[in-house]
């Protein structure tokens, strides 16, 4: 199978620090890609760069045989690329329905003829919208529903976690779904989104997945393919067993033995 | 649920409200001596405390929410009342009209900062923009004097274009900065200008539609009603207008981009959202209520200077939106009515207006920053899902 993103040279320097060094990295069409490595090695500014947050300082991006490397956010996700946050950028102030939609964005009607005129077709509009929005929180939490125009802030960290994954799905993006989860969860709720995320995959059509965590455990169950990085380098890659098990994956994490 | 709390989640929950409002505003208005002013200011607060304390604020908005056009109808029924009940006076005529006007342009400024989070310094600027567009149009070209009023909003539209589109590429609050020095600019411009009258002003020509003069009192038998209520009857069209397009546009998706845009643009902007798109969208709808209010504000005041469209205007009409509680419309409304009319009639705080509204504003931000009435989760078909 055809790689569906591709990264080659990508670098993205800080004024003097340089956070991506010269990667190279690929996605295959419909894989679980667990992306690692300790805190600070280029994670997060991978997903910035590759959502067109930042510029890269060099490299190109290419996502289905396309040029991607200077697009706009928008550009980017009008493409089929959608993400979440590590520190889950939901609007707190506005309700569950409302977050959600803003994933939707760009499949709602815009113009003011329909939106401040035509009230009558922008309600049946609404309600349609209202409908599927509660149909994808029923199947993962049925309580959501009844919260659906309640503040997202009122809900548990678990919750709001759901919210933004239904966020980032309801567009059907074709792919790299970009998570980067973790922060604020324990163990068995990280495990039981993670799941959630894999579940969402089997419907129909396989998204491709690329997921930053830091529960090894979690990485273990639901990748099929690990990158390590370190230094904003790719240390190794392979299989989870293979990926763990390597000398230099260890030393990242642990620490250079003292001689 | 108990009995009482029934009923008044019943058409009676907005009719007596309403009553009430219209009971106390027209004795308040009518109230010549400072005593008895003071003495129904501090009912009215005193009853607001009773009725947050007891619950009734609560169950009149579930009221308003659940019955939302017979309470529309109840707050235009007050409005004509009022002016029915004031027909032959003129400074109180005067003195909706001026409510009126405000509340149009301070949903104008709740479009940008309190949907989009655009931050506009000289909302009284384009108010006044709308007042001297109006002004020109009247004595300068044969047009017919009621298209002033969209041309004004046009203009005040337009010139709010020009300063944000170049600012609209960087983030930050270079809006908020221009804003601000677009304020103070446009009064030394209007002083200097001899074309705009100076620092003396220049009068505005009377509306006419289709020849009735807005200039003459109306003859009604052997009476005779002061002109200033053909204006407020345009006005409060204008107001309700204004109160609906505000009101579909929370309600729907573009209020959402909105709201987005306001929260968090990153996150926005990856999910397709064209942030630039949307400010100068709502920037733009924003100043041409404003603009709209201004123009016929100057043509009922006949006459207009810039000391009407002052840098602290401005700061009014933000205060106006931060006591009110940004968002919510119905804020709007009641922190008008409270801005416009308490230093006009309760004279003794007259000079200390500023300072007062600076107090309040403060006290506001420290104790109660969501405003006097907080913005509620959006209900896209009005009624709360
Ligand atoms: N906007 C930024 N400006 C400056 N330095 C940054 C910025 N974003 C990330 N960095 C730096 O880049 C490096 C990689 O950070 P990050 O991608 O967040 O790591 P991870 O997600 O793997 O923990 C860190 O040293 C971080 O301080
Ligand atoms: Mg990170």
């Amino acid at each position: 199978m055809n790689p569906l993103l591709i990264c080659t040279g990508l670098t993205m320097r800080f004024g003097g620090l340089t956070a991506l060094d010269n990667l190279y990295l690929e996605a295959r069409e419909g894989e679980v890609l667990g992306l690692v490595g300790p805190n600070g090695s280029g994670k997060t500014t991978l997903f910035n760069v590759l959502t067109g947050i930042y510029r890269p300082s060099a490299g190109k991006i290419t996502f289905a045989g396309e040029n991607i490397t200077s697009g706009t956010p928008q550009e980017i996700h009008r493409r089929g690329i959608a993400r979440t946050f590590q520190r889950s950028r939901l609007c707190l102030d506005l309700s569950v329905f409302d977050n959600i939609m803003i994933g939707n964005h760009t499949a709602l009607r815009l113009d003011f003829f329909h939106n401040i005129l035509r009230r009558r077709a922008f309600c049946r509009d609404y309600e349609l919208w209202r409908d599927k929005a509660a149909e994808m929180l029923r199947a993962l939490n049925p309580s959501l529903v009844s919260r659906m125009f309640r503040p997202v802030g009122d809900l548990s960290m678990i919750d709001r976690r759901r919210v933004e994954n239904s966020r980032a799905l309801v567009r059907r993006p074709r792919h790299p779904r970009l998570h980067d989860p973790s922060a604020g969860m324990t163990h068995d709720e990280t495990r039981q989104l993670m799941d959630e995320i894999t579940a969402s995959r089997m419907g129909g059509d396989r998204l491709t997945v690329i997921l930053i965590e830091h529960e090894m455990e979690v990485i273990r169950r639901s990748t099929s393919h690990c990158v390590v990085l370190n230094f904003g380098r790719k240390l190794c890659e392979g299989d989870y067993a293979g990926v763990v098990a390597d000398p230099r994956v260890q030393e990242a994490y642990l620490g250079k033995e003292l001689e | 649920m108990s009995r009482a709390a029934a009923i008044f989640s019943g058409p009676l929950g907005c009719i007596l409200p309403a009553f009430l409002l219209l009971a106390w505003s027209g004795f308040f208005l009518t109230a010549e001596d400072q005593t008895s002013i003071l003495l129904s200011l501090l009912s009215l607060a005193g009853f607001l405390l009773a009725a947050v304390r007891l619950g009734w604020v609560n169950i009149l908005r579930e009221a308003i929410a659940v019955q939302e056009r017979l309470w529309d109808a109840c707050l235009i029924t007050i409005m004509l009342a009022l002016m029915i009940l004031f027909r032959e006076d003129h400074y109180n005529l005067f003195l909706l009209g001026t409510i009126m006007a405000y509340a149009t342009a301070v949903l104008g400024l709740n479009v940008q900062l309190g949907y989009a989070g655009v931050l506009n310094f000289s909302c009284a600027s384009f108010f006044g923009v709308g007042g001297y567009t109006a002004a020109l149009l009247l004595s300068g070209t044969d047009l017919p004097p009621l298209l002033a009023l969209p041309l004004g909003g046009a203009v005040a539209a337009l010139t709010g274009c020009v300063l944000l589109l170049p600012v609209l590429r960087t983030s930050g609050h270079y809006a908020a900065l221009v804003t601000m020095a677009f304020a103070l600019l446009f009064r030394v411009f209007l002083d200097v200008s001899e074309w705009f009258g100076g620092p003396q002003g220049i009068p505005v020509a009377p509306l006419t539609i289709a020849g009735l003069d807005f200039s003459q009192g109306i003859l009604w038998g052997d009476a005779e009603f002061s002109f200033y209520l053909k204006y407020d009857l345009l006005l409060l069209l204008v107001l309700c207008l204004a109160y609906s397009i505000t009101r579909r546009l929370e309600r729907s998706w573009i209020g959402l981009a909105l709201d987005a845009v306001r929260s968090d643009e990153v996150a926005s902007a990856c999910f397709g959202i064209h942030i630039r798109r949307w400010k100068i969208t709502a920037f733009t709808l924003g100043n041409f209520l404003s603009g709209l209010a201004g123009a016929l504000y100057a043509m009922m005041l006949a006459y207009i200077s810039p000391a009407n469209f002052t840098f602290a205007d401005s700061l009014l009409f933000l205060s106006i939106l931060l006591l009110g509680g940004i968002g919510n419309i119905q804020g709007v409304l009641v922190a008008t009515v409270l801005v416009v009319i308490v230093p006009e009639k309760f004279q003794v705080i007259q000079e200390y207006r500023y300072l007062i509204y600076s107090a309040l504003v403060l006290l506001m931000i420290v104790f109660r920053p969501v405003g006097l009435l907080p913005r509620k989760p959006r209900a896209y078909t009005g009624s709360p899902a």
